[in-house]
């Protein structure tokens, strides 16, 4: 874990939501874990002042990127910022995902869940998995390259919850293991058909953060342990971001 | 002479910058030497574990963080066991343990195991929460409840006892006067502004809690007056939080009359802002030709 101010090396606009920045960390990027996270902040920003956590989307060489959707001030941001330009970013932060036994894995991701599962995805591969990617998004605008798409109102892939995408690839092959990220209803649901068919299931959160280093308890998520009352709150920033699913309290 | 050096009531600081409770952890070990701290004051540890409040527990607004975490800690036996262990193999600083409890007996409980352990320099009682004797009114809003509470904790311990002090009250000086009289050592302050945010679209409150804790630079106006009112009228030292980012925002407690420091919120923006402040401090006064005792209370109209 490091704390750097550092130039941005490029950043490049995929559409009028989404955009890649990366940066030169140098040799640091041997820390990086897939599903792990930075915390980015624009220097002299006081409005947002917190840092905003953006997964690892990828790493080439020395210089890892970010894919990031504007959704609010931070993230737009950093939409305006060009090569050159200071990022104050801390990390690589959170457990991210084990690359588990067995041969097949899914992958399912909705929206701004795809960045930290296509690092994911490079990993699994180079551990010589076979790998089914689903990706949902409400438009075409939030469509990335995956084996099959879906849309909420239709306009790239199929009409529909890409939900609806895992119940049917299930049921003719029972992979060894799911990797989720994207919005909560989206997990869940995930999380019913992957306990329908006894398949381990494995996902990245989402929650607002303040330290993003395990602090503050700001970052908090309900998981069942074994104290009195069955549940605790985890750190979605240190115990996280990745949970197995059966631990969660599905709300 | 050390520059900085300065006193919280029987604590004798390297330096006056220290943390504010629960802003911090041993994580920014990563960062910085933690041993360059004046003290270390842990997160508000409670008899029994606490899980805390349902999320969101935070958001941030103009110019300062909500937050709601509602004491999420192990309990004082778990604390003891494994916490301050840890503390203690990486600090050689002053330790000062914040706690907080739901009624005056669980509060001299978790003084008294806590006094069985050794490696404390000091407490600071946090009386924010809600006393369940009381319909759940804060203990630090009720001057006569502080007196008792302080009284009674004092008889338990020698060690360093530091109250910490709301904002929340009609009157600052005479719940500082009831913390005097019960035997503190020395007070904080001041503990998170009530606030809240509601998303103006959907009209969902923005932290789960509503009405939860506000910090940040917005209240640095707020704990200023606070501590310089304070200091006016009581003689225990002060150490001063709310709002602190630079040496700058510290100099001004300093003339207002507090002997140390803490920053919190700001921590999670810059992790080395401790170091920094510190660095500030010691340059500034190193230029001026002063130490910070020449400034402490010394503000001018
Ligand atoms: C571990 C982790 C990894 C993440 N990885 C990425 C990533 O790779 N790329 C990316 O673009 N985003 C990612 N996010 C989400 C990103 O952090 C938020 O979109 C960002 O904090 C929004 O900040 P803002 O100031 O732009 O928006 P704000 O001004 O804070 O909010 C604008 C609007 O967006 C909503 N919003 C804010 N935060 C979130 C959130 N976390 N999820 C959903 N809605 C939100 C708010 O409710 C509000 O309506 C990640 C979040 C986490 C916790
Ligand atoms: C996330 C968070 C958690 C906090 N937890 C505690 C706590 O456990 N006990 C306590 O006495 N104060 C707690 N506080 C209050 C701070 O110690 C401090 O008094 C307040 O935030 C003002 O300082 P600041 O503006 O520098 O943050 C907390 C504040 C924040 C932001
Ligand atoms: S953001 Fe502070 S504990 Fe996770």
């Amino acid at each position: 874990m490091f704390n750097r101010i550092i130039a941005i090396n490029s950043i490049e606009q995929l559409n009028e939501s989404y955009y890649v920045i990366s940066v030169d960390i140098g040799e640091s990027v041997k820390e990086i874990r897939p599903g792990q996270f930075f915390e980015l902040k624009k220097p002299e920003s006081c409005y947002p002042m917190l840092r905003k956590p953006i997964s690892v989307y990828d790493i080439q060489s020395t210089k890892v990127s970010f894919m990031i959707k504007k959704l609010g001030k931070a993230t737009e941001q950093f939409a305006v910022m060009k090569a050159g330009d200071k990022l104050d970013i801390i990390g690589p932060l959170g457990n991210g995902f084990s690359i588990t036994e067995g041969n097949k894995a899914i992958i399912v991701s909705g929206g701004i869940g795809y960045p930290p599962l296509y690092y994911l995805k490079t990993q699994l591969e180079q551990a010589g998995k076979t790998i089914y990617w689903l990706h949902g998004g409400q438009t075409s605008i939030d469509i990335f390259p995956a084996d099959e798409i879906w849309t909420d109102d239709g306009s790239a892939g199929n009409k529909g919850f890409v939900t609806e995408g895992l119940t049917n690839y299930i049921k003719n092959q029972k992979p060894d293991v799911i990797y989720a990220c994207g919005p909560k209803a989206m997990l869940k649901a995930c999380h019913q058909i992957a306990e329908r068919n006894s398949v381990p299931l494995f996902v990245s959160l989402e929650e607002y953060m303040a330290c993003g280093i395990g602090v503050c308890y700001g970052c908090a998520v309900k998981v069942r342990t074994d104290n009195s009352i069955g549940v605790t709150y985890k750190t979605v920033c240190k115990d996280g971001p990745v949970f197995e699913a059966k631990d969660i309290v599905w709300e | 002479m050390n520059r900085l050096q300065t006193r919280l009531g029987k604590l004798e600081l390297q330096n006056p910058v220290t943390v504010a409770s629960g802003t911090f952890g041993l994580e920014y070990g990563e960062f910085f030497d933690l041993n360059r701290l004046g003290a270390y004051v842990t997160k508000t540890i409670t008899l029994k574990p606490k899980i805390g409040n349902p999320p969101p527990r935070l958001y941030e607004t103009e110019a300062g963080l909500l937050n709601s975490i509602g004491l999420q800690n192990p309990g004082v036996e778990e604390f003891i066991k494994l916490n301050l262990p840890e503390l203690k193999e990486v600090l050689s600083i002053p330790i000062i343990v914040s706690f907080s409890g739901g009624t005056i007996e669980e509060f001299t409980t978790i003084l008294s195991k806590l006094e069985r352990t050794d490696g404390i320099a000091g407490y600071e009682v946090n009386i924010s929460c809600p006393n369940v004797e009381k319909e759940g009114i804060a203990f630090g809003v009720d001057a006569l409840v502080v007196y008792e509470l302080i009284r009674r904790l004092r008889s338990f311990t020698n060690k360093e006892l530091i109250v910490k002090l709301t904002p929340n009250v009609t009157d600052i000086v005479s719940i500082a006067n009831a913390a005097e009289e019960g035997g503190a050592d020395s007070m904080a302050l001041i503990n998170t502004v009530q606030g809240m945010a509601i998303d103006p679209l959907s009209g969902k409150s923005r932290v789960k809690m509503g009405v939860c804790g506000y910090s940040g630079p917005a209240i640095k106006p707020i704990a200023l007056a606070n501590v310089f009112k304070v200091a006016q009228r009581v003689k225990l030292p002060i150490l001063a939080m709310g709002g602190i980012c630079t040496w700058q925002d510290a100099m001004e407690f300093f003339y207002a009359g507090a002997s140390a420091i803490a920053v919190g919120t700001y921590n999670f923006v810059n992790p080395k802002a401790c170091v920094d402040l510190i660095d500030g401090l010691d340059n500034y006064l190193s230029e001026k030709g002063a130490t910070l005792q020449d400034i402490i209370g010394k503000v001018s109209f």
